[in-house]
């Protein structure tokens, strides 16, 4: 991991293993409902201060708690056209596939690139430790992921430039 | 056929409702004397910084902050006071000035180090500082720390 992205993640891993303290929750309206709180966000007392750490302005973290559920929500890093394309791609395939990530929201909060939802149900049948090192181990490849495939589309861009001028100049 | 009736929250019109009120008690200073206490907080950070006296400093500005909805100009003057205070700290002396506040000064901190976080580029926020005191807090103070922010309702 490199030395500038270190504080940011350390960061991120301790808030979210604070915020991981969830517990069975009924909801206060519906009799034998039970809805994350987060996402129904109904009564003030189940929902807690929401946190954001960021970076700089274009890398940030929110992190909503509540009381049987918290939302993960990040922005990623997009400096260029090309980047801001390929993340769009990227989140959108993960998303279409919610389902076995598990802890995935199918759509991201509003200006966020991803969400995260995890709910008591995840953090009973699921080690709290490891949710937590799943949500940094993405943090740490998306970055690494996506810089991978813009150097990969720029080789190959190259390569088709090429192949297609050497027919013109012969 | 009206069917806006349909969407009123009629839960907002039950007597036990719970009001943002409810949830804590406001701050007993009005918004102008916070403003005050804010303002003279601000010089005094800065004679106590001119003594290269951090802690003090810290404590100072840390101690009753203001808090609540109605306070916004007393909130964003202290936090700038605060950013000051972070600015100037030496990185490798972070840890033995965390170490000399007492539990609620650090419970403040972290609010206001948070909340820092949440505006990028308002004032001379550098998330690097940020993070860095908010990594020194954490050792220091554990992750009840962070608990106690997301659970207190008086916001700085």
């Amino acid at each position: 991991m490199s030395n500038v992205l270190r504080p940011y993640l350390a960061a991120v891993r301790s808030t979210l293993t604070a915020a991981l303290t969830l517990e069975n929750f009924s909801s206060q309206v519906v009799e034998r409902h039970n809805k994350p709180e987060v996402e129904v966000g109904g009564s003030k007392e189940v929902l807690l201060n929401p946190l954001i750490i960021s970076r700089n302005e274009n890398e940030r973290v929110l992190i909503e708690p509540s009381i049987n559920s918290i939302r993960v929500s990040i922005k990623i890093k997009q400096a260029d056209e090309i980047e801001r394309i390929l993340c769009h791609k990227f989140t959108r395939f993960m998303m279409q596939r919610a389902e076995n990530f598990i802890v995935l929201r199918r759509k991201p909060v509003p200006g966020y690139d991803i969400s995260f939802l995890i709910t008591n149900t995840h953090s009973e049948t699921m080690l709290k430790h490891k949710i937590v090192d799943f949500i940094i181990q993405f943090m740490e490849d998306v970055d690494k992921e996506i810089s991978e495939m813009k150097l990969s589309l720029n080789a190959r861009a190259r390569i088709v430039a090429e192949q297609y001028l050497t027919a013109i100049a012969t | 056929m009206e069917v806006n009736f349909r969407k009123i929250d009629i839960d907002a019109f039950d007597e036990e409702v719970l009001r943002e009120s409810d949830l804590y008690e406001e701050d007993p200073r009005g918004p102008a004397q916070a403003l005050d206490e804010a303002k003279q907080k601000q010089t005094a950070v800065r004679s106590s910084l001119a003594r290269n006296d951090i802690v003090g400093a810290l404590s100072l500005v840390l101690d009753n902050p203001p808090y609540g909805p109605h306070v916004e100009e007393a909130k964003n003057i202290s936090l700038q006071t605060l950013l000051t205070i972070l600015n100037t700290t030496k990185s490798t002396e972070i840890t033995n000035v965390v170490k000399s506040l007492s539990p609620d000064a650090q419970d403040t901190l972290m609010k206001y180090l948070y909340k820092g976080m949440g505006m990028p580029g308002w004032g001379d926020i550098s998330g690097s500082v940020l993070l860095g005191w908010h990594e020194k807090l954490t050792e220091v103070a554990g992750t009840g720390c962070i608990v106690r922010t997301m659970t207190d309702r008086r916001t700085v």
